[in-house]
């Protein structure tokens, strides 16, 4: 496949040119993305009939603007309100949450919308040059590969264990068992769903992560006044510009770390099936094992926000690699697009890069013409948007109750889900009364059924054969990589500690 | 569209419900019915082939009926959900319909056991398609055809991506082995995309699906042969031949075939309501308006074939005792 440099800046100008389509669904992909449970796929559903009926340039245009923004719009809420409301967003509060309780809500706002555009922007232009190279992904991220990828994720329940060993791992283990609700994923069989048919295709997503994170904050803070601390609080009612500046300023002073996070997202979203999920919480754990502060993590640190939104972001970019090469989609927001552009008369595969380049080029510079604009279109109102959190909780409350539930119907229209977010929303707050990190058991309830499906998937192939999990040369160099980035830390440490031991030593026979 | 052949069964069963319509009195046969729309309880994810099939019947179909058709997508656990929901909680009174992929349906209901029954608690009454299951590989494969599949898989177990166990292609590739003596390996691969990624990036050697795969994956993709007495779309179908052709086997016909179902009790007790509902499902597809909805939804136009109860009945009988005989391979309990 040839690289047609020369259509690149004709692409760009004509997709600047429709920027009457892509501020408008920047806007809804915004909104949609930030309410909890909605999200992209079901937007463009809903929508099918209006992308039918314009031509197949225009329909393109908005729904992959819709799909990057709203993206970005799913932190917004995850940083205000401890409410994710996809898994793309799941490791989003786990540092932004602390930020706005801080006071410090206008800088995490800020730095998300810097962090999703500027990594969704960098990962879109690596996408456009480096196609070819990146298309080849798909052929060697096999089953086998993605449970070393899938256990990357899951080490990072050993960090949070690392503060309260016990606590952390009961926590990531429950999660584990809580995920594995569902029927099994080779023979269909169905375990732990208590009768429920609705529990069948595995514990729902939206609920559990609305319900561990929000309803069990709504729960939390109605015992205070406000979800921001009192010194906050003080700092929110005299903010202007300048926090939402110093955001800007944090993110660019990072560039780095945008960059190779999102990296992370742009082949982990080309991998089919992927998803943001997992992308986003690898981009964490990745980015706490490089940190020269990796203690501050969960605290409020910068860049745990940055590696997860800039990371998920950059999977929208990587999701429409195998979409338009080979014509498979890797998530329903892609499978969706697809039925449109079949709809359309679209044949994705290589021939379209050969029999319309400008069709199959175009869409990945819509998509990086789509972040530029959102820039402009969303930094200016995080300013206001963080004015929420002084909201009394009195109104807060029942606020997030109203639309976590919800959101938690609206992804599949049952009132079951409903249920099942109270549900997690009471373990939730049990587990936060009682210590245990509500981030270890949902980083179990999400892994670890992707986890399973891939180990399973792969022991199946291999007729049960353990040894085929060390079978490739990827997958052996992931495995020798996941190795170091479990023992270092702790080897690090007794280092650390060994080289303070013998300097205090050496300061006492001195003296 | 493909001949619609009559049985002796079919004929049988049409003029009994004609006779028993023709029996009643005008006032008690479906004075007025539908006063309102028909709600059609549809067990998969809205976006989907049945979505597109049913949308495209649906616009030819609310001129013969007078009202609207409405879908409500129902999807989770194999259609499951959506049974469940239909049998337990709609109406039986021919106001509520489901449309469900027979196949794949009756075979999970078969394996998983679950509380609602059939033929107690609802019926197939009008057929909308038969799609054939096919064999394929990517084009790049060192396959080029499945007499080569085959003798490869006698030497040395193949791995076959499908979309689930519970399937007619997953059926149909057991039978080609066991007629043959070739060794498969069926891995489920959750859904038909995932399915297709699985074949196309070489995690498996080959795959099996419906005969959809072809025109999503074009030329990338080679079919290498179709699990059904014929191949009604030979051509678009790169000229696959049946895997009885090529062996000699006796394979029964497996499609992927979509009908329309009302509950028994329905059929019971409001007889002139369900002849309304077929009747004005055969001016349907008599209608040459079909045709141009159809191929605006994108679906194969060949692929549409209308079957009265009577052959709902017989592909429902015949899927139910494969799903037995094959239920140790396809439940892991054999």
């Amino acid at each position: 496949m040839d690289l047609p440099f020369h259509l690149f800046p004709e692409l760009f100008w004509h997709a600047f040119s429709l920027w009457y389509v892509i501020i408008p669904a920047v806007l809804l992909g915004i909104i949609v993305g930030a309410i909890p449970g909605f999200s992209a796929a079901n937007t463009i559903i809903i929508l099918l009939p209006l992308a039918l009926s314009v031509d197949v340039e225009t329909g393109l245009v908005f729904m992959v603007a819709l799909y990057s923004s709203s993206r970005m719009g799913a932190g917004i809420p995850a940083i205000l309100v401890n409410i994710p409301g996809t898994g793309g967003a799941a490791a989003t509060p786990l540092d932004g949450y602390p930020m706005t309780q801080q006071g410090r809500a206008p800088q995490a706002l800020a730095m998300s919308f810097m962090a999703s555009t500027f990594g969704g922007l960098f990962t879109s232009v690596v996408a456009l040059f480096c196609l070819p190279i990146l298309t080849q992904v798909v052929y060697y991220v096999h089953s086998v590969e993605m449970v070393v990828i899938m256990l990357f994720g899951m080490s990072l329940i050993a960090s949070i264990a690392a503060r309260d060993p016990l606590k952390g791992l009961v926590a990531g283990l429950f999660g584990m068992m809580l995920g594995a609700i569902g029927a099994d994923h080779i023979y269909g069989t169905p375990r732990g769903t208590m009768g429920f048919l609705e529990l069948y295709d595995g514990l729902p997503i939206i609920p559990a992560l609305v319900g561990l994170f929000a309803l069990s904050e709504a729960f939390l803070i109605i015992e205070g006044e406000s979800i921001v601390s009192k010194a906050g609080r003080d700092l929110m009612v005299k903010a202007g510009w300048g926090p939402t500046i110093e955001g800007v300023k944090m993110t660019i002073e990072r560039w780095w770390h945008v960059v190779w996070t999102s990296l992370i997202g742009l082949l982990i979203g080309i991998v089919p099936g992927a998803g943001a999920g997992i992308a986003a919480f690898t981009a964490y754990q990745q980015s706490r094992f490089f940190s020269k502060t990796p203690d501050l993590y969960g605290t409020g640190h910068p860049e745990g926000l940055i590696a997860p939104e800039s990371a998920n972001n950059g999977v929208t970019s990587g999701t429409l690699i195998p979409l338009l090469v080979l014509g498979l989609p890797g998530g329903l927001t892609a499978a969706v697009m697809m039925i449109v552009l079949q709809l359309h008369d679209v044949l994705l595969g290589p021939q379209l890069f050969v029999e319309d380049p400008k069709l199959a080029y175009g869409v990945i510079m819509t998509m990086a013409v789509t972040y530029i604009f959102m820039i402009p279109t969303i930094l200016p109102l995080a300013r206001y948007m963080s004015r929420i959190t002084l909201v009394s909780t009195s109104y807060m409350t029942p606020t997030i109750l109203s639309f976590t539930l919800t959101g938690a119907f609206v992804a599949r229209d049952y009132a079951f889900d409903m249920y099942l977010a109270l549900v997690f929303g009471a373990i939730g707050y049990v587990a936060r009364k009682t210590g245990f990190h509500v981030a270890a058991i949902l980083i179990g309830c999400i892994l670890g059924p992707l986890l399973e499906q891939y180990l399973l998937r792969a022991m199946r192939i291999s007729e049960g054969d353990p040894m085929v999990l060390f079978s490739s040369t990827l997958g052996n160099v992931l495995w020798v990589l996941l190795v170091v980035t479990l023992v270092f830390p702790y080897l690090f440490d007794w280092m650390r500690k060994r080289r303070a031991a013998a300097e205090a030593g050496a300061a006492e026979a001195r003296s | 569209m493909r001949d619609f052949t009559l049985t002796r069964r079919a004929m049988l069963a049409r003029l009994g419900a004609a006779g028993a319509a023709a029996a009643l009195p005008w006032s008690a046969r479906a004075a007025g019915f539908p006063e309102r729309a028909i709600d059609i309880v549809v067990p998969t994810r809205a976006g989907g082939g049945a979505d597109r099939s049913l949308r495209a019947i649906a616009n030819v179909w609310e001129k013969y009926l007078g009202q609207k058709v409405e879908p409500g997508f129902f999807p989770g656990a194999s259609g499951q959900v959506g049974y469940a929901l239909y049998t337990g909680k709609r109406d039986p009174d021919a106001y509520s319909l489901i449309y469900g992929n027979m196949g794949p349906e009756l075979i999970g209901w078969v394996l998983q056991k679950p509380e609602y029954r059939f033929p107690e608690d609802w019926v197939y009454f009008f057929r909308t398609d038969n799609e054939p299951t096919v064999c394929f590989v990517r084009a790049e494969s060192e396959f080029q055809s499945i007499e080569q599949v085959v003798e490869a898989a006698k030497k040395k177990t193949l791995t076959v991506g499908t979309s689930r166990l519970p399937h007619p292609a997953s059926i149909g590739i057991l039978a080609l082995g066991e007629e043959t003596g070739a060794k498969f390996n069926l891995v489920p691969l959750s859904g038909g995309n995932k399915t297709i990624a699985g074949v196309m990036t070489g995690e498996v050697d080959i795959g099996v699906l419906p005969a959809g795969v072809k025109p999503r994956t074009g030329n990338q993709s080679r079919i290498l042969c179709v699990f059904d007495r014929k191949n009604p779309l030979k051509d678009s179908l790169d000229g696959a031949p049946t895997a009885n052709e090529v062996f000699g086997t006796n394979i029964p016909s497996l499609p992927s075939s979509r009908a329309f179902g009302i509950h028994t009790k329905a059929k019971m007790d409001h007889p002139d309501r369900l002849a309304v509902l077929s009747e004005s499902l055969s001016k349907t597809f008599a209608d040459p308006q079909l045709k141009t909805e159809v191929e605006k939804a994108k679906v194969a136009w060949e692929t549409i074939e209308a079957g009265d109860e009577a052959a709902c009945t017989e592909y429902a009988e015949g899927i139910i005792a494969l799903a037995k005989k094959y239920e140790p391979l396809l439940t892991g309990k054999g």
